[in-house]
Order: structure tokens, then C-alpha cells, then sequence
């Protein structure tokens, strides 16, 4: 017990003595556990969102309509009629009158369709309004979704067909998809056939319809015959798990008879809306994952050289190699697990921004649920990025006798006799800056791997972008995918966490690099290195790896999303991968500028001396 | 040995002396023994440059003294077209003196005495300045060691008569290093 | 035999200071390092400076070879005043100018010896091949031509300070600055690089040696002495032969 007392005092000790070190790591495993929190979370809204809102919503299991005929002939009211007596429906709700219409405002327009409510709930199929009040004359309320894209709020004024209409609330249901995977209830794709008579001429078949809610009396007004309407019937069964059989038992193709949709369906497309969504945010976690196990590399590896030295003195009280990488572990863990908690609480909070409204998933609106799997699931990988950073060092500290820890050569530079030949016909700045990484090669690799982290996702994220920007515009209403526009803001935090944390990564190893090639800078200075050529090679030792992380990185990036999504293949205009591919060196190269510089002006004399100590 | 009273002599003008020459010599017979000149080329070989300023004709001299003390014996040997030379052998009251000289563990004296008592008067008669003499006492040091250093650097590598320069080298090395120390010592009182 | 250093235009000293200060701290934590120091060197002279630990005679060399900044004073390399170079003409000047000898040797530890030595040539913009020639060279007037490619590691403390010395050599400098060049060697290294000092100096090359060895300084035309940051003493060495060897042998006169 004691001794676990005194690895708990020394780890404690040990990061007060270093914050800033803690905190950078603290950051790197928080953007990833709060990344991954958001995709589990995510993942556990869109598993269920559908359930969530049918089960609030008392959704139908099956939803029936009808549609008038091309020929002219109403729909088949008696038909749709009759399904409500089939053995194994236990309740139901309508006939409700449906119609399409187009909206406009401030200058848009979109399709819609319009299903006509009375103001009392009903039995199945009670849409629920999340903002505002249900329908009375007048008043309309908007699905959700398609007010996000349309930009409809509670008292704004609608004109449909050219009749205003106040927007009174805003309600989600479980009978329809959310827009825009919405189907068209109402005759439409029906190609070169003639509308019938009365009717409004069919929407375009790649038009996606809005779903407003209105009165019978306001639907009546809105100019359609009688004859030329649709209805729809919420049918609730006694065996939901039976709706697929059911639908297709009374489904028919003849265009007369009812055609029916299993929630089960319903359910699939929903699922299918925040699939990208959740996939992106996954992805994203899992590079944010590798890159922060870079950046814990680089640290760590600082800190051991640090700490082995160390170990020769604290073998003198009593302690031994493996107490140093007990404590150190214990200070990566303890690290580790407040990210994890950090990462829950940020993911938690921020969840909402992502499935809230124009989500038309009832899941969300504030009760993002963290069920103890998600919090398992979160703390393990945070735990596990922490011990995998961790292992290899601690490893070999364990096995450090004290004489090798005592003296300084624990870690000589390394030498790469290919790169010193080919180093010297370069000029100065590069033949210093080759040297230089050329010292700590596995210092080089963890900088070159987490660029091309980076990149891989930056590359992605820009095929993806170029994908959802075919998919942006809907239809021909000219109202932006509020899918896509929520899919393209989680593309963009992970871009920018990702290029975060890689810029302070860079900075770090710079630091790192400066610190560790300060012996070597004075001495080229002494020997007649000017201080810029000398700055210029340490930006040089990062500049390098960095293009060879960025060439890395862009067919890794191709991998990635062709892996992620395999129906699509990534396209990526080559001029943006030139701008990515130069960009990459040159941001290194400025971040890098001013540690760089900082480096190659101390005092000459001050660190030749310093080294006989 | 010069005389308590006289001045100390600072010209050679006899040459050197070993002191302990008669114990060297009785040393070099144990093996087998040897004409005179060829104990007088073997203690050349020894003392490298230095054996230059040895007085040539010391060895004889020593030589007929031991043989008169009975440590040593000699006898003519004839040769065809030189004059007789004389063969000396080692006795064994010499090879118990030479057991005795090798098993001897006293040390030749060092001597800062004399040059301490020769700063603390300058001072206390007002006389001279020490740090003046301690500068001049160096830099003849210092010329000193510059010479015994250039003979040190040419002998070849691990030439026994390098040894015995070396041996001087480090010996007024240590001379120098207490004479910085009488320097800053007289410096500061005379800052007082 | 070391090349002599050509003749140039300037005839004067090569190097040259005048009240050269420098201070460390401030206020009632102020060190004086260098309180007044004139100095003059001129070409082909070896001087010795010598004092106790802290007298700043390692401070005196950082300065007149660039690596630092005097508080107040001049400094002269060549007829040039480099006490307000910018850093960046230092570094020109200090390829050219000046060689250093350092007394924790100071070489690059993943480098071989011969890489070591190329690299001031290296810097100062020489061809490869032509910085190897010269190194390789170099290394051969010191006596390490079988220990080119061996690295720092496997050399011992004196062949080290040798490759240091042949490193700066490289760039043919005007003078050859040397901290305690013995002071980390034993005495059969010391031997080693006392001839080599030796050689340097018979073949014309200037020489600034700050040590605390004796046998050094035994070995300069001039010799100083510092203490407290100021010069106390100065002697001209001949370089004759002792007439009192014998006597200093031990052997009495």
C-alpha cells in the first residue's frame, strides 16, 4: 500500500513540475475522447432516434394512402377505408386530406405537401411539437427539418398557393421521414402522364416535399377539388414486428389501391440520415486517436530521457527503474482518465449542436442519454492511447541498469551515415536541418506520421465536401440539405481540431528538437554557422518530414474515405491537392519559424560552457 | 660539498655530480662485470641529454674508491693492440650494499625552505619585494621547464631517458604551482 | 611541418584589445569578469595566459574570438573591429579568422573524426570533396589518419583534442584560440598535444593559449598572467636551452 502511496506523491509530484507538458497532453487525448463521445453519442441517438419518436409521438405502424388517378378519378377513399377493419389492426387514425402546394417566402420556393389536422391530438400519430402551438385557423405547423432548411420560425408568415399563412409551431412526426428524404404521398414522378383534372401538375420527381401541417378548412382553401385530393391512414397493428407482412398482404400495384410503408422502412431511412454523420465523427476520432498517440510519443520520449536520468539517483533512496515507469504510467493513466472525463462532459454538451433542430430526430432536444457503454467505451480508449504511448518507454526504463542511466549517453544521437554523406553536398540550412533530424530519427518519424494524419484527414474531408456539394442544393426548390450542412460543420471541427492539434504538435517537436540540438547549434555558430542559416536548418528538421507526411498523406486520405464510405469513389480536384501539398510545408514552416529563431540566438559561449557542468 | 659559509656557486665549472654514483655503479656490475667504459656508456644511456653535463672523469674516480672500500675487485685484462683495461666484479660485501641501496625507501629532500625564508626576509627587512622575486624565481622555472620539455619531446617514445625528463618536468611543474600560490599569497598582503 | 600563414597586407597585430570589460549580473550581484584588459598579439607570436579558476581568462578568449559580446572596449582581428559585428558577420568572420580549441573538446558525437574536421570547411561553403581532401590532410599532420572514421566515442581524450585541433585548422585561421586545451588529458595525452602546439607554433600559426598547466605556457614566447580580471604580469620566454638542466635533474653542481 505504501508503495502505491509513493508512485500516487511522485506522479502527482511529477506533473507540477511540468504543467505546460501536462496540459498539451491533456489536449491531445481530450480532442480525441471528445470527438469519439460525439460519434457515440451520436451513434446512440441515431440507433434509436426513430423508436425515440414513435414512441413519442405514438407513431403508426403502418402508414396507407391513396391517391386520384391520372385518369381523373378520386382516390379510393373506401378502400383506404377498409383497411381499418382488417383483423390485426388495433387502432388508427384518419383518413386525413393531403395535398401539395408550393410555399414561398422572402423570394424562395419549395414544394410541399399539406396534411390537413384537426387541432384535437389524435389517436395514432400525434406529431409533437417542438416549438410553438399545434394547428388552429390560420396557423400551420412546419416539419421540423424542413423548417431548419427553409428557415421558418414560430410567427413567421408563409404563402401557399398564394394564400398567407402564419407558422404557428413546429412538430416532428414519425409517420414521414425527415426532410429531405421525404416521399411524395401525392401524385408526383408520374413522367409524361397528364395531371389529373383539378389537380396541381405533379412534382418533380427529384423534388423532395416539405410537410406542413394545417385545418381541413385552411387545407380546403388552398384551392385543390375535393376530387383531386389524397388521403393518408395511420394505421397502429397489434404485432408491430408484423407491419412488413401486413404491407405487403394488402399492398396491390394497381394505382387505385392503397399503398402502404412498414415503420420498419421508415425506421431504415431515418437511420440512414445521421449514418454519415456518425461514420465522419468515428473517423474523425479514430485519426484524432493516432494523432494525439503522436503527439504523447513525442512528449513522452522527451520525458523519458528526462527520467532515466533520474533513475540512478533514485536508486540511491531505494527506488528502482521500474518504480520510475510505474510512477510514469500512473501519470499518464491519471492523465488519461481526467480526458476521458473532460472529453464525456464536452461531448455531452456539445451534442445537442449536432442533432438539434432541422434534425427532425426526437432523440435529441437535450437528452443526449451517456449510457454506460459510451462512458466504458470512451475511458478504455483513453486509457489505451495513454499505455500505448507509454509502453515502449517505460519499458526501457525498466530495464536501464543505473550505470547506463547515470551517464549521459542513455540517449546518444543516433547516425545515419547515408544521410551525413548525402547531407554535405546540400547547401548550409538544409545540410544542418538534415543532420538534425537525422539525430533523433524516431522524433523525425512521429513528425512525419502525425502530418500525414493530418493530411489523410484533411484529404477526406475534402472528398466528402466535394461529394455533399453535388447533394447540396435540393431538388430544384434551391433550399441547401440541412443533412449535408450539419454533416459539412462536423467535417469542419474535425478539420479543425485535427490542423490544431497538428500545429501544436509541430510546435512541440520543434521545441523539443531546439532544446535537444542546442549543444550542436552553438558549436555550428562557433565553427561559423551564421544564426540563420542555423534557425533555418531546425525549421528545415521539421519542414522536410512534413512534405514527406503531406505526399503521405494524400492517397492515405483517398484510402480513408473510399473505406469509409465504399459506394462512393473520392474525387478531389488536383488543384486543391497542389494547394494542400504546398500549404503543408509552408504552415509548418512558419509555425516553426519562431522557436527555430529562438533557438539560434542564445549565446554562443553561455551553452559551450553550460556543457562542462 | 660546498662549504655552510660560502656563497652557493651558481657556475658549474666541473661539471655535475651524482650523488649516489657509487651505488649506481655497484648496481650495473651485479649483472656481470664490465670495463669502466662500459659502465660510463650505460649510465649514459640512462640519463639520456642530462649525461652530458656529467663529469667524465667521476666514474674512474668512484670506481678506484670502491675498489679501495672492497665492494668492488679488479683485474687487468691484456689486449692485443690498446693498453691494458681494467675488468671491475662485484664482491659481496658491494652486492649487500647494492641490496641495501634497492630496499632503501628515503626520498631526495625537497628544498622549499630556503626559498620560503628567502621571501618571509625580503618582506620583514623591507628589503625587496617578494612578489618580485617570486616572478623572477618563476620565469627562470618556467625557461627551465621549456628546455627539459623540448629534450623530453624529442627522446623517441618510451625511451628510459624520457622517463627521467619526464620526472623533471613534473617535478618543477609542482615547483611552479607552489610558486603561484606564494604569488597570490605576498599579492594580497601586500594589498593589505 | 604545419604551413606557415601567407603574408597579408596588414602588417599589424592580429589580434588587438583596449579596456576590454565584461560584466555578469547587475547591481550587488555584479561580477566583474574582465575589468581592463589590453592586449596585443602579433602574427606568429603563441601567448599564454594564465591565472587562478575564475580570474576570467576563459571569458577573455570567448571575447576575442567573437563567441561574446564585451561590456565596453574594443576588439581588433586583423585590423577589423569586431566588438559591434552583428552575429551574422561573426559567423563569416569566425570561418575564416579564427580556429577554436576547446577544453571539453566539443566535437559532435554521431560524427566520425574525419566528418568532424570537414565541418567548418563545410560551412563556409568549400566543395565536398575539397573539405575532405583538407580534412583528411589535417588529420594526417595530427597523426590520426587510421582513426578518420572512427567516432568520438572510440577515440581516447587526447586523440579527440587532437581532431579538435585539426578541426581548427580547417579553414587555415589567422589564430588559433585554445581554452584549456589540456585540461581534460592525461599526461601522455598532454605529451601529445604539446608537441602538436609545439609544431603549430614553429610553423608560424598565432596562437592564444589560456591554461593553467604550466607546461604549456613553458612552451609560448609570451606569457600572462591574469587575476581578478585584470593582467598582473607579463614575461617574454627565450628558447634556448637551459644551462642549469643538470642541476634541475637533481644532479649537483
Amino acid at each position: 500500500m505504501g508503495r502505491l502511496v509513493l508512485i500516487c506523491r511522485l506522479a502527482a509530484r511529477d506533473l507540477r513540475r511540468r504543467p505546460g507538458e501536462a496540459v498539451l497532453l491533456l489536449l491531445a487525448i481530450v480532442a480525441a475522447t471528445t470527438t469519439l463521445t460525439l460519434g457515440l453519442l451520436l451513434h446512440g441517438v441515431t440507433s434509436h432516434p426513430y423508436d425515440t419518436t414513435r414512441a413519442q409521438t405514438a407513431g403508426p405502424d403502418v402508414v396507407a394512402n391513396v391517391t386520384p388517378l391520372p385518369s381523373g378519378q378520386p382516390a379510393d377513399l373506401a378502400a383506404l377505408r377498409a383497411l381499418t377493419r382488417v383483423h390485426g389492426v388495433s387502432k388508427y387514425s384518419g383518413p386525413y386530406p393531403f395535398v401539395q402546394a408550393v410555399a414561398r417566402r422572402d423570394g424562395h420556393e419549395a414544394a410541399v405537401q399539406v396534411e390537413g389536422r384537426d387541432s384535437a391530438p389524435a389517436a395514432v400519430d400525434r406529431p409533437k411539437v417542438t416549438e410553438g402551438s399545434w394547428v388552429r385557423g390560420g396557423g400551420i405547423v412546419v416539419e421540423r427539418s424542413f423548417a431548419d432548411a427553409f428557415d421558418l420560425h414560430t410567427g413567421d408568415l408563409v404563402t401557399l398557393n398564394g394564400r398567407s399563412f402564419r407558422v404557428v409551431g413546429l412538430a416532428v412526426t414519425a409517420a414521414m421521414s425527415p426532410y429531405p428524404a421525404t416521399f411524395c404521398l401525392t401524385p408526383c414522378g408520374l413522367g409524361t402522364l397528364p395531371p389529373p383534372k383539378g389537380a396541381p401538375p405533379p412534382l418533380d420527381p427529384e423534388a423532395h416535399p416539405g410537410l406542413i401541417w394545417m385545418t381541413p378548412a385552411d387545407l380546403g382553401s388552398l384551392g385543390s377539388q375535393p376530387s383531386a385530393m389524397s388521403y393518408i391512414l395511420n394505421l397502429k397493428l397489434a404485432d408491430p414486428a408484423a407491419a412488413p407482412a401486413f404491407a405487403n398482404d394488402h399492398s396491390s400495384a394497381s394505382f387505385s389501391a392503397p399503398s402502404l410503408e412498414a415503420w420498419q422502412g421508415l425506421s431504415r431511412d431515418d437511420a440512414n440520415l445521421v449514418r454519415n454523420e456518425q461514420r465522419a465523427l468515428l473517423t474523425g476520432s479514430l485519426l484524432l486517436s493516432l494523432l494525439a498517440l503522436a503527439s504523447i510519443g513525442v512528449l513522452v520520449g522527451g520525458r523519458m530521457a528526462d527520467q532515466i536520468r533520474r533513475v540512478g539517483l533514485l536508486k540511491a533512496v531505494g527506488g528502482t527503474p521500474r518504480l520510475i515507469a510505474a510512477v510514469l504510467l500512473a501519470e499518464y493513466m491519471a492523465l488519461a482518465l481526467i480526458a476521458a472525463a473532460l472529453g464525456l462532459a464536452i461531448g455531452w454538451v456539445a451534442a445537442p449542436l449536432l442533432t438539434s433542430p432541422g434534425a427532425g430526430l426526437i432523440g435529441s432536444a437535450g437528452s443526449a442519454r451517456i449510457t454506460t457503454s459510451t462512458v466504458e467505451v470512451v475511458v478504455a480508449v483513453a486509457l489505451a492511447v495513454a499505455a500505448v504511448a507509454t509502453f515502449v518507454p517505460a519499458l526501457r526504463a525498466s530495464r536501464t541498469s543505473t550505470v547506463l542511466a547515470l551517464a549521459d549517453s542513455a540517449r546518444p544521437p543516433r547516425r545515419m551515415h547515408w544521410l551525413i554523406v548525402v547531407s554535405a553536398r546540400l547547401p548550409v540550412p538544409l545540410m544542418l536541418g538534415l543532420r538534425v533530424a537525422a539525430r533523433r530519427p524516431r522524433r523525425t518519424a512521429l513528425c512525419v506520421l502525425s502530418v500525414a494524419i493530418t493530411v489523410t484527414g484533411i484529404i477526406a474531408v475534402l472528398a466528402a465536401h466535394v461529394q455533399l456539394s453535388a447533394q447540396q442544393v435540393v431538388g430544384s426548390s434551391g433550399l441547401s440539405n440541412p443533412r449535408a450542412d450539419r454533416l459539412n460543420q462536423v467535417l469542419l471541427v474535425i478539420t479543425v481540431m485535427l490542423i490544431a492539434l497538428a500545429a501544436v504538435n509541430a510546435v512541440f517537436i520543434t521545441w523539443a528538437t531546439v532544446l535537444d540540438a542546442r549543444h550542436s547549434s552553438a558549436l555550428e555558430r562557433a565553427l561559423g554557422a551564421t544564426p540563420h542559416e542555423v534557425s533555418a536548418g531546425l525549421s528545415a528538421a521539421q519542414v522536410l518530414p512534413a512534405l514527406a507526411g503531406a505526399i503521405l498523406g494524400i492517397p492515405g486520405g483517398i484510402l480513408l474515405f473510399n473505406a469509409v464510405s465504399p459506394t462512393r469513389s473520392a474525387h478531389v480536384p488536383p488543384g486543391w491537392i497542389v494547394a494542400v501539398l504546398v500549404a503543408t510545408p509552408v504552415v509548418i514552416a512558419l509555425l516553426t519559424a519562431i522557436p527555430a529563431r529562438l533557438g539560434a540566438r542564445r549565446p554562443v559561449a553561455e551553452i559551450l560552457q553550460a556543457e562542462l557542468a | 660539498m660546498p662549504e655552510a659559509v660560502a656563497a652557493p656557486s651558481r657556475e658549474p665549472s666541473h661539471g655535475y655530480q651524482l650523488r649516489v654514483v657509487q651505488e649506481v655503479l655497484l648496481a650495473l656490475l651485479a649483472k656481470e662485470p664490465s670495463h669502466g667504459y662500459q659502465l660510463r656508456a650505460r649510465l649514459q644511456l640512462a640519463l639520456g641529454p642530462l649525461a652530458e653535463v656529467l663529469n667524465a672523469g667521476h666514474v674512474y674516480v668512484t670506481l678506484n674508491r670502491l675498489e679501495k672500500a672492497g665492494l668492488v675487485t679488479s683485474e687487468r685484462v691484456g689486449q692485443a693492440d690498446r693498453p691494458d683495461r681494467k675488468v671491475y666484479e662485484l664482491t659481496a660485501a658491494g652486492r649487500e650494499r647494492v641490496m641495501d641501496w634497492l630496499a632503501d625507501t628515503s626520498w631526495p629532500k625537497p628544498a622549499p625552505a630556503e626559498f620560503h625564508l628567502k621571501l618571509v626576509a625580503a618582506a620583514a627587512a623591507g628589503l625587496g619585494d617578494p612578489v618580485r622575486i617570486v616572478d623572477a624565481q618563476r620565469h627562470e622555472l618556467l625557461e627551465g621547464l621549456g628546455a627539459v620539455q623540448r629534450a623530453a619531446l624529442a627522446e623517441p617514445e618510451g625511451s628510459v631517458a624520457g622517463l627521467l625528463l619526464e620526472g623533471v618536468v613534473l617535478r618543477l611543474q609542482a615547483d611552479l604551482r607552489w610558486l603561484e600560490a606564494c604569488a597570490q599569497h605576498w599579492t594580497s598582503k601586500k594589498g593589505r | 611541418m604545419m604551413q606557415a600563414i601567407n603574408s597579408q597586407v596588414h602588417g599589424g597585430p592580429v589580434v588587438r584589445t583596449r579596456g576590454l570589460e565584461k560584466h555578469f549580473g547587475q547591481g550587488p550581484g555584479l561580477v566583474r569578469a574582465l575589468d581592463g584588459v589590453d592586449l596585443e598579439v602579433a602574427r606568429g607570436e603563441t601567448v599564454a595566459v594564465m591565472g587562478p579558476s575564475g580570474c576570467g581568462k576563459s571569458t577573455l578568449l570567448h571575447l576575442l574570438g567573437g563567441l561574446e559580446r564585451p561590456s565596453a572596449g574594443e576588439v581588433w582581428l586583423e585590423g577589423r573591429r569586431i566588438d559591434r559585428l552583428s552575429e551574422r558577420s561573426l559567423a563569416r568572420l569566425r570561418r575564416h579568422a579564427v580556429g577554436f580549441v576547446f577544453q571539453a573538446f566539443h566535437l559532435m558525437e554521431e560524427l566520425t573524426a574525419v566528418e568532424n574536421v570537414e565541418l567548418p570547411a563545410l560551412l563556409a561553403g568549400r566543395s565536398p570533396r575539397a573539405a575532405r581532401r583538407r580534412a583528411m590532410e589535417l588529420l594526417d599532420q595530427v597523426g590520426l589518419t587510421d582513426r578518420a572514421e572512427h567516432l568520438p566515442s572510440a577515440l581516447s581524450g587526447g586523440e579527440r583534442q587532437r581532431v579538435a585541433i585539426a578541426r581548427a585548422l580547417s579553414n587555415e585561421p589567422l589564430v588559433v584560440f585554445a581554452d584549456e586545451p589540456t585540461g581534460n588529458l592525461d599526461s601522455g595525452a598532454t605529451r601529445d598535444v604539446l608537441r602538436l602546439l609545439d609544431r603549430l607554433r614553429a610553423g608560424g600559426q598565432t596562437l592564444v593559449i589560456v591554461t593553467h598547466d604550466s607546461r604549456i605556457a613553458a612552451t609560448a614566447d609570451r606569457l600572462v598572467s591574469m587575476r581578478d580580471g585584470v593582467f598582473v604580469e607579463e614575461t617574454k620566454l627565450t628558447h634556448g636551452t637551459s644551462r642549469h638542466l643538470g642541476e634541475l635533474a637533481g644532479l649537483e653542481g
